[in-house]
């Protein structure tokens, strides 16, 4: 075989093997932009979250005969899960964890907060005014577990693609990391009690 | 009562597992599994919402079911809604109604609406909440689900038709068309143009019926295919039936309630 002809073969393999990773490599950025896209939304209904409370506690401190560690918990929580944001373009498992304990533990004083009031204030929680807000708390809740399930099968997709062989060669080639998924926390697996009236 | 629900909800969110039952996709837009309502009852409501639907292109979505296998009624709307795909792609207006009925073993009944991404601004969860308890609930509760949902629409469609992508939706209707027109025309035009110009260039078959005959078997073939391509267009339109549910997404958006 002349030695230009093997020099053509060898051309050719490193073309098509070019064009295969450039396609794998494409997938894998549609694929991630779909992760991201769905992150915004997670992003989004956790912010419209943080914007009731406020109106929660305002709703609270009308009460009569209010007091000041009723709500100090839930503003607390508010705070601490303000700080933990999460950068679109590095969603990684750690950071996803740590957005995902510090809102957790939000919803948890969220529930202390109302059980309290609830207990406490009985002529507040029969006003139309808490009865729309606890509405709003209710729609808010449904979207955070609609969005969180919407991000994780996203990132199911991404990570199962990205793990395959051979596309992970692709993929570390290009710098691509396995996302995280929002995970049922170890608390909630244990039974939960509550009353129910109905 | 309602404030049990929210720490309900809330701890719910925190990850509990779900079931996650859906009932099959039907081509339907009233799908009545428990037999609650008379044929009559169905017929008019579907009539109704597939009107709606062709004159609006919202589409709202009524399921009534005998059991939700354990599982939350906001979330199964949800999830009916986005498996099966209510309302348009390109506006997410679908409305989802979910009863569960009343029976000897699970004798409660509970109510969902649920919106779609593109209806949350016209049907805030507080509307639907108050939607349920001021015309849903009290029908429902003495057994009448016809009335409770007919009482519900009332509401729920005119408020859709006020807000929503109708204009828009017209606008890309019309847009369509003027593309299949124009196609036509071209494809009419083109056959005509063909046939001038072969008449032109054998007019001794134009005067005598052998070839006349001849040239009669390639007139009908592409006509034809003319003919039976419009024919699919007008099936795929639908005349009065529903013509299919369009893809949309659902958010989470609505309300639920118990009676």
């Amino acid at each position: 075989m002349k030695k230009s002809s093997i020099i053509v073969i060898i051309l050719a393999i490193a073309a098509v093997l070019l064009l295969w990773g450039v396609s794998v490599n494409n997938s894998l950025v549609n694929e991630e932009e779909n992760v991201q896209k769905a992150w915004s939304q997670v992003e989004n209904v956790y912010k419209r979250r943080m914007d009731l409370i406020p109106q929660l506690v305002n709703t609270v401190q009308g009460a009569a005969n209010y007091e000041k560690s009723v709500l100090t918990e839930v503003t607390n929580a508010r705070a601490n899960a303000n700080k933990v944001t999460v950068d679109p373009s590095n969603l990684s498992e750690e950071n996803i964890a740590a957005f995902q304990k510090a809102q957790d533990q939000l919803s948890k004083a969220l529930a202390n907060t109302i059980t309290v009031t609830v207990e406490r204030y009985p002529e507040l929680t029969a006003t139309a005014g808490f009865r729309d807000l606890q509405t709003q708390l209710e729609g808010t809740e449904n979207r955070i577990t609609v969005e969180r399930g919407k991000y994780n099968e996203a990132v199911q997709s991404f990570n199962s693609k990205l793990r395959r062989f051979p596309n992970n060669i692709v993929g570390s080639i290009c710098g691509f990391s396995k996302k995280g998924y929002f995970s049922a926390p170890a608390e909630a697996e244990e039974p939960v009690q509550v009353q129910f009236d109905f | 009562m309602r404030p049990r629900l929210l720490i309900v909800w809330l701890l719910l969110s925190l990850g509990v597992a779900h079931a996650e039952w859906t009932p099959e996709r039907s081509n339907r837009l009233v799908n009545d599994y428990s037999g609650v309502l008379t044929s009559e009852q169905v017929a008019a409501l579907e009539q109704r919402l597939v009107a709606f639907d062709d004159s609006t292109s919202n589409q709202v979505l009524v399921v009534i079911t005998p059991t939700l296998y354990d599982d939350e009624v906001q979330a199964t709307a949800q999830r009916i809604g986005e498996r099966w795909g209510v309302g348009r792609e390109q506006f997410n207006n679908g409305v989802v109604i979910l009863v569960k009925s009343k029976t000897p073993e699970e004798n409660w009944g509970e109510v969902a609406i649920a919106t779609g991404y593109g209806v949350e601004g016209a049907l805030p969860d507080i509307f639907c909440r108050h939607i349920i308890d001021d015309e849903m609930v009290g029908p429902m509760g003495e057994g009448d689900y016809y009335r409770g949902l007919a009482r519900a629409l009332d509401v729920i469609c005119p408020v859709l038709a006020g807000e929503y992508s109708y204009a828009q939706y017209r606008a890309d209707n019309r847009r369509e068309g003027m593309i299949t027109l124009l196609v036509l025309a071209l494809v009419v035009g083109a056959i005509l143009a063909y046939i001038v110009y072969y008449a032109k260039k054998h007019p001794d078959q134009f005067n005598n019926d052998r070839h006349w005959g001849g040239g009669g078997v390639y007139f009908g073939g592409t006509p034809g295919g003319f003919w039976s391509s419009e024919g699919g267009g007008f099936s795929s339109g639908g005349f009065g039936g529903f013509g299919g549910f369009g893809g949309g997404h659902f958010g989470g958006g609505g309300a639920s309630g118990r009676f």
